[in-house]
């Protein structure tokens, strides 16, 4: 069993690019649900001009590859003296792009928040922050979760595309022990039933808090 | 009773896999490439289009380099025709999978013998000789590999492991920086990322020679001479042994005139001698 015996002997190479890639991941999904929120908050509360500027940031990423932004941030910022380490500039375009889908999500679901909701919050003497950290956020989030749970599995596996530019993730550690030893099959198997893992242990984790918060937005109450 | 009919079957399928996967290799190749090569009427060949001279996208759009060329010498003895080629680009990874499971016919692109490497994909005798140099950025002063041995210098790698050990071995104190294609490791050294990129001698030569004022490459090379070789699937001795007798005829032998033509235009002088002993 030759693919038994690559194993054997390659298998712990992965073993940093399998933290690498975990780390990428959290770090990034992280800062793009953040800054989803922030994008959120200025739409809810921006006047025209502004609300302009993020939809045209949001259009802007959601349409271009986000290969693209990682190699213009990581090779077209030192053009301009900018020079930051590959894992930050990788990590920054994923937090944009994914920034940008993730207040989509955000938006849909405060689209699904009965207007009813923020004249009632209103007459309770709500502020608009108020309004937004009792009422809104909390909805945002239950609604929000499954397809938040989506986007940080394409997160994790578009991580996979900073080995484009010398981050030593999983990808990057499958594409040295194919180069050293041409056994490309054994090397990409194994790096996607560790994608696979990752992926699983997402999942699992998004069911988690799905059920932990058990209330619910509840509309019959009108 | 549907159960274990159910666990059965389970139980074969896996038993038809595991036999498979062991199996394979004693009862693959029963007849030869290069009958297929022949009744095919082209000879399919994996390479790259990012690595001039060799194999690279000219201003065109048209692929061409040193081992197209070469490819295009062996269409010609196969088949009296050099354009009975059909290229299949791939990238640096993906050059074995593309011989392993039979979509090109063979490989060349600008590939060096490791054996580590052989163990799993075959190589003719080499049909070029490479070597290491290293491109690096103009004005930056940099006229030996000492010069850039600090840790303020940083050094473009291609993603190969021979590449990294390289590197620590001549140039320890260098940080380094890993990618997929020499034209990325130009790239890198071209936007500041990097102040220095390992690449084939030839390769490093042409970037220096079509960027003037941009590059200019280490005088010494880093590490010793490396033999360039055409890569197959393992276990088919007739192919392999027609490629390996057409490499030899190429560098010694009849067709030592066709590849002196395509050397020179590639590299600018003349191959070595055909033999040593002849002047």
């Amino acid at each position: 069993m030759r693919f038994v015996n690559w194993i054997v002997v390659y298998g712990p190479n992965y073993l940093s690019g399998l933290a690498w890639t975990a780390i990428i991941a959290l770090a990034a999904s992280v800062g793009a649900v953040v800054w989803g929120g922030v994008l959120l908050l200025i739409r809810l509360s921006g006047g025209l001009w502004t609300n302009l500027a993020v939809e045209t940031y949001v259009q802007l990423f959601r349409n271009t590859p986000v290969l693209l932004s990682i190699y213009l941030i990581y090779f077209g910022f030192p053009l301009i003296g900018v020079v930051w380490p590959a894992v930050i500039c990788g990590g920054l375009a994923l937090v944009l792009q994914n920034g940008a889908y993730i207040s989509e999500i955000f938006r849909g679901s405060v689209k699904t928040i009965d207007l009813v909701q923020f004249d009632a919050a209103k007459s309770l003497g709500l502020s608009a922050w108020g309004t937004f950290r009792k009422v809104v956020l909390p909805q945002v989030l239950v609604y929000g979760l499954p397809s938040l749970g989506g986007q940080v599995i394409l997160l994790l596996k578009d991580t996979s595309l900073l080995s484009a530019i010398s981050v030593a993730e999983l990808t990057m550690n499958a594409k040295l022990l194919t180069e050293q030893t041409g056994a490309a099959y054994e090397a990409f198997v194994v790096v996607a039933v560790l994608y696979l893992l990752l992926v699983v242990c997402l999942e699992l984790t998004a069911r988690f808090a799905l059920r932990a918060v058990r209330w619910r937005p509840r509309h019959d109450a009108l | 009773m549907i159960r274990p009919v159910v666990a059965r079957a389970l139980v074969a399928i896996v038993m038809a896999v595991v036999l498979h996967l062991s199996a394979a290799p004693v009862l693959a190749q029963e007849k030869s490439r290069l009958e297929t090569v022949l009744q095919r009427g082209k000879l399919i060949v994996a390479t790259f289009s990012t690595a001039p001279p060799f194999c690279y996208t000219d201003d065109k759009g048209q692929l061409v380099g040193f081992d197209i060329d070469v490819a295009r010498l062996l269409a010609k003895a196969l088949f009296k025709d050099p354009s009975k080629v059909e290229f299949v680009v791939v990238t640096a990874e993906g050059r074995w999978p593309a011989i392993d499971s039979g979509r090109a016919d063979m490989g060349i692109a600008t590939t060096t013998i490791y054996p580590d490497r052989a163990v799993r994909v075959a190589f003719t005798r080499p049909y070029v000789d490479s070597g290491v140099s290293v491109l690096v950025k103009k004005g930056l002063g940099l006229k030996s590999l000492a010069d850039l041995n600090q840790d303020k210098y940083t050094i473009a790698n291609l993603n190969n492991p021979q590449m990294a050990d390289r590197a620590k071995r001549f140039i320890p104190k260098t940080k380094t920086l890993t990618f997929d294609t020499p034209a990325a490791q130009a790239l890198a050294v071209r936007s500041g990322r990097a102040q220095g990129a390992q690449l084939d001698s030839p390769v490093a030569d042409w970037y220096a020679a079509t960027n003037k004022d941009e590059f200019e490459v280490i005088p010494e090379l880093m590490g010793y001479s490396q033999n360039n070789a055409i890569f197959l699937k393992h276990g088919d001795f007739t192919w392999w042994h027609w490629l390996d007798t057409a490499v030899g005829e190429m560098r010694s032998g009849s067709y030592y005139g066709e590849y002196s033509d395509v050397y020179l235009k590639w590299f600018g002088k003349n191959p070595p001698p055909q033999k040593f002993y002849l002047r």
